[in-house]
């Protein structure tokens, strides 16, 4: 789950590293005495996550005469389709000197990433393709704690030192907050001091309950629905719906449909395990999709039981035609079941994907 | 075979949960079907002493591997307790370690394939169907009726993929020599280029089809070292671009990682790439 700008630097503050003096201000508050506390010279920042967000005009100059009116401004705007609902107030600052610091995870080590350059700022993926050596990569073993004295030298290459304990602070927000990103752009040197002017935080879906967040803001509701079901759930255009289990063949049915000249309306991966209510809610799910004209559901069974997912196809009960394709643990059952209830059933995946593409049209 | 074979003791860890016991018993079916040695014995920390699905129950790993011949373990651990189960398989000096849970934090896997790397224990998944050499072992919740022993590998980062391409193959009359599930999670342990070394050490096969998804590039890393023929399959070609993380994203892979690039990419190393599933046996079938 994506955390805002305001909420990833009050975890970067609490850990040492530090931020401009601000205050969140939300629709209908004062921001004029909020911002009194920070300063005459202040920025306005749209709490929206929204990549370039500067650019699309959320991020706004004031003084204490205009705070409000530019607050107001941006409260009544969309940052390229989302609306503001809070704004950060913070003070001016003298920057001196962009860099640029995140930590990621790097697949193909298994390990944390940190990438530093001292051409940070709004241009930094700019600098990734013209200039990528400019970009210091360095991966730290994850059983250390901290961030090797050698690696920071190596990453700062000459950049100031004062540098190096805000790295080794961010690597450790990184870990102790299971973070999959933690990315500081810019993080600004002034005559004051070193600052985070900009910070972004992801946290890792599967670690939100120890991290004492219980509901993932990231998800829609008709997602946050599908996953109470315990599938994961894309709406795409087509007219074709799609259940499969495991995200693998879900996909390769939903490019089969691709290659053969149908359109997919969905990707719906069931889950492993999954039941004859789960299946059932999939199937209405899609039944109650305006745009779907036939359903294919592929399942193959590894810890998913054929005769389970037969009984909630019958159960559901919808309207469209729904084709089935069914291999695996008590396979047998399942196609008796099916057929009784007069389901047309398909042997292989790729005879059953041509019979949806061939209803759809 | 690689990895394990008739003779290798398992147990289980998280068997008493309905996964565990359900799936001890099925791989001590099809144990017995091949006159292998199975699962020898279960683990959850606070049930010592039950049985689940035939095997005797123990609080910890060191107490299972004391009392039994194991050296591999298979896990159902559920995902917050994960990571620290195969941190103590790979102390109670077990080789391998195959993880089933999904859902397990990523900093716990980092964590977890670290020490077991030090521990010179390997680990399997997460978040995958497990091991199945036909003939050989039953690791995992592999579907062991599709499967018939041969001399292709395969390696998948999907369950049911896995078992699509493996049925499709049996109904060509294509044999497997291994079928490993590696895990669809962002940090796994064995990755393909691993298992490719493991193949190309194993005589019995002839040639390796890699089934990847869209995300990293550990399919290309793997295929451009293969000493056997591979074929590739990657899902996700229609799929929405995976969500944009930050800059790193953008600066890490450089626009790597979506379903299409990956194929382009492959294609230009001269790796045979199937644009659909029902491609894979007759190009695996001019290799072998």
């Amino acid at each position: 789950m994506k955390l805002l700008e305001y909420e990833a630097k009050e975890i970067l503050k609490e850990s040492g590293i530090p931020v401009p003096k601000g205050i969140l201000i939300r629709a209908g508050d004062d921001a004029r005495t909020g911002a009194a506390q920070i300063g005459e010279l202040v920025v306005v920042k749209a709490q929206v996550d929204v990549g370039g967000r500067g650019k699309a005009g959320g991020i706004q100059m004031a003084d204490s005469a205009t705070v409000q009116e530019v607050a107001d401004r941006l409260f009544g705007s969309r940052i390229k389709e989302v609306p503001v609902h809070a704004v950060l107030v913070e003070e001016r600052i003298a920057i001196e000197h962009e860099y640029y610091l995140s930590i990621s995870i790097d697949r193909s080590s298994g390990s944390p990433l940190i990438l530093f350059t001292s051409s940070g700022g709004v241009e930094i993926e700019e600098v990734a393709r013209t200039n990528p050596t400019a970009i210091r990569r360095a991966v730290v073993h994850s059983l250390l704690t901290d961030v090797p004295g050698y690696t920071l030298r190596y990453l700062l290459n000459g950049a100031p030192k004062e540098l190096g304990p805000v790295i080794n602070k961010l690597y450790q927000v990184f870990r102790s907050r299971d973070g999959l990103l933690a990315e500081i752009n810019p993080l600004v040197t002034t005559p004051s001091g070193v600052y985070a002017a900009d910070a972004k935080i992801i946290i890792d879906d599967n670690a939100l309950p120890r991290q004492g967040i219980s509901e993932n803001r990231d998800l829609t509701d008709r997602e946050r629905k599908a996953e109470e079901f315990g599938f994961s759930f894309v709406e795409l255009d087509g007219s074709i719906g799609v259940i499969g289990n495991g995200a693998g063949l879900t996909m390769a049915t939903v490019d089969l449909i691709t290659v053969l000249g149908g359109r997919p309306a969905n990707f719906l991966d069931v889950g492993g395990g999954a039941d004859r209510v789960r299946v059932a809610h999939a199937v209405r799910l899609l039944g109650s999709m305006p745009g779907v004209s036939v359903i294919i559901v592929n399942l193959l069974g590894g810890i998913t039981r054929c005769d389970e997912v037969a009984a909630g196809i019958i159960e559901a009960g919808v309207s469209q035609q729904v084709i089935v394709r069914l291999a695996g643990t008590n396979e047998e059952e399942g196609r008796t079941m099916l057929n009784k209830y007069g389901y047309r059933m398909l042997d292989t995946m790729e005879e059953a994907v041509a019979a949806a593409v061939e209803v759809a049209r | 075979m690689i990895y394990a074979d008739k003779s290798t003791g398992v147990i289980v860890q998280g068997a008493t949960g309905n996964q565990g016991s359900f799936h001890i018993g099925r791989m001590n079916q099809y144990a017995e079907s091949v006159g292998g040695c199975g699962v020898v014995a279960g683990v959850t920390p606070g049930k010592g002493g039950q049985e689940s699905g035939g095997v005797p129950v123990y609080n910890s790993v060191r107490e299972a591997v004391d009392a039994h011949d194991a050296t591999a373990s298979v896990m159902f651990v559920p995902g917050v307790a994960a990571g620290d189960s195969i941190m103590e398989a790979a102390d109670a000096g077990l080789e391998l370690v195959i993880a089933i849970t999904e859902h397990i934090p990523v900093h716990d896997v980092m964590k977890a394939c670290a020490y077991a790397q030090m521990r010179d224990c390997t680990v399997i998944g997460p978040n995958c169907p497990g091991l199945l050499c036909p003939g050989e072992i039953s690791m995992g919740i592999m579907p062991s009726h599709l499967y018939t022993r041969g001399p292709v590998g395969v390696i998948s980062r999907s369950g049911t993929l896995t078992y699509e391409v493996v049925h499709e193959l049996s109904r060509a009359g294509i044999g497997q020599s291994s079928v490993v599930g590696i895990g669809g999670d962002p940090v796994i342990g064995q990755t393909f280029a691993d298992v490719l070394d493991r193949f190309s050490e194993d005589p019995q096969t002839k040639a390796v089809v890699l089934l990847g998804e869209l995300g990293g590039n550990l399919e290309e890393e793997g295929a451009r070292m293969a000493d056997l023929p591979v074929v590739v399959f990657i899902a996700g070609t229609t799929a929405p671009p995976e969500k944009r993380m930050g800059h790193a994203g953008a600066i890490v892979s450089g626009g790597e990682g979506d379903a299409k690039s990956k194929i382009q990419r492959l294609k230009s190393l001269g790796i045979p790439v199937a644009s659909r599933l029902s491609e894979i046996p007759g190009l695996i079938k001019e290799m072998v």
